[in-house]
């Protein structure tokens, strides 16, 4: 099988669960009941045609035309560091609330700067991640009244 | 003329001390993020959005007009020294400018970008002034169906225009229109498509998609072309300014890219990169000397950033006149007027005059703050180019974070983040456009809700779609915009086959 047919293939599932999903909408008590579908019913369809369409045109492509020079781009050298990154934005979500603005984005930028800019430069790092949370902070906490939220004991 | 009543009543606005402070202050932050390679205007915007949350939408909207034009010089700075384009509008500049700096003819290349992309900000914003309101009350003639129809023949301009693959435009827009549909459905309150996810309801917020794709997509996309060693930037320059011969060659490419500009991007979906080159070829074909392009001609650098600067403001007019965003970037910019509470349309020019002038006013403030900070500061503001883009990009990531979670105060936001985040990445990869996406994600509520009212209104007739004639052209152009790259591919495979190279 052919790798460059894979989107294709997504989006016609994608496609498919989207109908599926639009047919099974509870019927609306005001107005016509079908109304809220209209619109989804459309979208699922046209979605299901174009990703054949484009599937029908990855497979009459020639192989090697667009494979060829390709690495497939989770073997890339970048693709661990995109996984961590999310990774470390997952764990940022997490903490954000518990340990407040400055500590949770200090720890976060710290992690990726460790990815970016390599853990021998650490003194950089620190600084950076530091005077950046204290300094979004204060802007927009003190400045613009956005909240954000405290860290606890500190009361930053 | 209520015009220039209208626009003296917005340099006083805009020419307020704290206005004019934000429009400089947007203008430095938009210069140093799209000096960032693989950074454009509408990441600038995007990421710097929450600085405006505080503000009012007078006030809001100059700061992003600043950010704007600042992300476009920085764009072309970064073009010209290290030729890494912040974005595809930015790329044009690459051609001739990079050269001109190889020669040791940077500060002429500076030099004339800012000029010619102030004469195009200027002149494009003149005939902004010139047919906003003529467009507006235009605009007021239209029912729910015929602005269906105009978000239809938007939505398929864009897509069609998408270089590449068209099915591959067409699949982002409808994958852009489905995001939009989920949440509680406003006219029959009927939840769709939140799978059970009680945050879900109230709809994804548009601009976490637009932060998602256009700052941690484009952040995902840098790791694996990050420059290792250090780039070795040009700091020390002479006077940074032209000679008389090098404007002598460069004032008619720049007046003559301006109008051009200014046009393309006032269409639908094509946008600075298309202007841009569009005025390059141009330039080139006119010119008497085609073989010095590439190789450090100076009209050939003045051309596109004349052209590019026009395309932005004319971006501006659908945006505010319609409420179709015809760029990335507008689109980020409507997202914003939207979170104001600020649905942009002709209703807007009767109901907040003050809000368009004031933006309109300060567009030739910015302009001339630009121009005047980006040519005798060049230099100092270069020195952020040396700074290494693997520190500037996890503070990119960090302004996401703080964007997102400024808009509802909510951590859901996050995980959407990373979700679209990866997501646009993962579309860059299988060469499926970002831009259409972004662009239906924005209008499609707008678009399902202006349909269901025309059905309404028809009592249940698919008839009023074609029934004014306003519709009918809007259709006829639908079909025109979907048909004549189609035929043009034919047209043009024939050629190739006929004539073998």
């Amino acid at each position: 099988m052919k790798s460059s047919i894979v989107p294709s293939l997504l989006f016609l599932l994608l496609g498919l669960i989207y109908t599926t999903a639009t047919l099974l909408l509870p019927e609306a008590s005001v107005g016509r009941p079908f109304e809220p579908k209209i619109f989804p019913l459309t979208l699922g369809i046209a979605m299901i045609l174009l990703s054949l369409g484009l599937m029908a045109r990855e497979l009459k492509t020639e192989e090697g035309e667009s494979s060829s020079e390709n690495v497939p781009f989770y073997k890339e050298a970048g693709f661990s560091k995109i996984l961590l990154t999310c990774l470390f934005s997952l764990v940022y979500a997490l903490v954000f609330d518990k340990l407040g603005y400055v500590l949770s984005t200090m720890l976060f930028l710290e992690a990726e700067l460790l990815i970016f800019n390599g853990k021998e430069n650490w003194k950089i790092n620190t600084i950076v991640s530091l005077a950046f949370s204290l300094f979004i902070y204060i802007v927009f906490s003190k400045l613009l009244g956005v909240y954000l939220p405290m860290t606890p004991v500190i009361w930053i | 003329m209520d015009t220039l009543q209208f626009l003296f009543d917005g340099f006083l606005v805009a020419l307020t001390p704290m206005n004019l402070m934000w429009v400089t202050l947007g203008g430095f932050l938009g210069t140093i993020i799209g000096m960032l390679p693989g950074l454009g205007p509408a990441t600038g915007v995007a990421v710097l959005l929450p600085l405006t949350f505080s503000m009012g939408p007078t006030a809001a909207l100059i700061t992003m007009g600043g950010v704007y034009y600042g992300a476009m010089f920085g764009g072309s700075r970064a073009s010209i020294l290290i030729n890494t384009p912040g974005d595809g509008a930015a790329v044009a500049a690459t051609f001739d400018g990079y050269p001109m700096t190889l020669q040791g003819r940077a500060e002429s290349a500076l030099a004339i970008s800012a000029i010619a992309s102030f004469i195009g900000g200027i002149f494009a914003t003149f005939c902004m002034v010139a047919i906003a309101i003529p467009v507006a009350r235009f605009a007021l003639k239209f029912g729910p169906a015929e602005y269906f129809m105009l978000f239809l023949f938007a939505l398929s301009a864009t897509a069609s225009m998408t270089e590449g693959n068209r099915l591959r435009g067409f699949l982002a827009t409808i994958l852009g229109l489905m995001i939009s549909t989920i949440g509680i459905d406003g006219q029959s309150g009927v939840v769709r498509f939140t799978f059970g996810v009680l945050e879900l309801q109230s709809g994804i917020d548009f601009l976490i998609v637009i932060i998602a794709v256009y700052a941690l997509g484009e952040v995902f996309k840098s790791f694996n072309n990050i420059h290792t060693g250090k780039t070795n930037v040009q700091k020390k320059f002479g006077k940074i300014w032209i000679t008389r011969e090098e404007w002598r060659k460069s004032v008619w490419p720049i007046l003559r890219s301006a109008p051009l500009g200014f046009f393309v991007g006032a269409l639908p979906g094509a946008g600075g990169t298309m202007a841009s080159l569009m005025s390059y070829n141009n330039e080139k074909q006119l010119s008497k000397h085609p073989e010095e392009f590439g190789e450090g001609a100076i009209e050939g650098l003045a051309a596109p950033e004349s052209a590019n600067n026009a395309a932005s403001v004319g971006a501006m007019i659908p945006m505010l006149t319609l409420g179709i965003p015809g760029s990335g970037t507008t689109a980020v910019m409507m997202g914003a007027l939207l979170l104001l509470g600020l649905q942009p349309g002709p209703m807007l020019f009767q109901q907040q005059p003050l809000i368009i002038w004031g933006l309109i006013a300060s567009m030739f403030i910015g302009n001339i703050i630009l121009a005047v900070m980006n040519i005798p500061l060049a230099g100092l503001l270069v020195r952020v180019l040396s700074v290494p883009p693997k520190i500037l990009y996890p503070i990119v990531l960090g302004l996401s974070f703080v964007g997102a979670y400024a808009i509802s105060y909510s951590i859901m936001d996050f995980y959407l983040l990373i979700i679209f985040g990866l997501a646009g990445f993962l579309m860059s990869k299988a060469k499926i456009p970002s831009t259409p996406m972004i662009l239906a994600v924005i209008v499609g509520n707008n678009m399902e809700q202006s349909f269901r009212r025309a059905y309404k209104i028809s009592d249940g007739s698919l008839g009023i779609f074609v029934g004014s004639p306003i519709c009918i052209i809007l259709i006829a152009l639908t079909v025109i915009s979907i048909a004549y790259p189609v035929f043009k591919g034919i047209v043009d495979k024939k050629k190739k086959s006929s004539s073998p190279a």
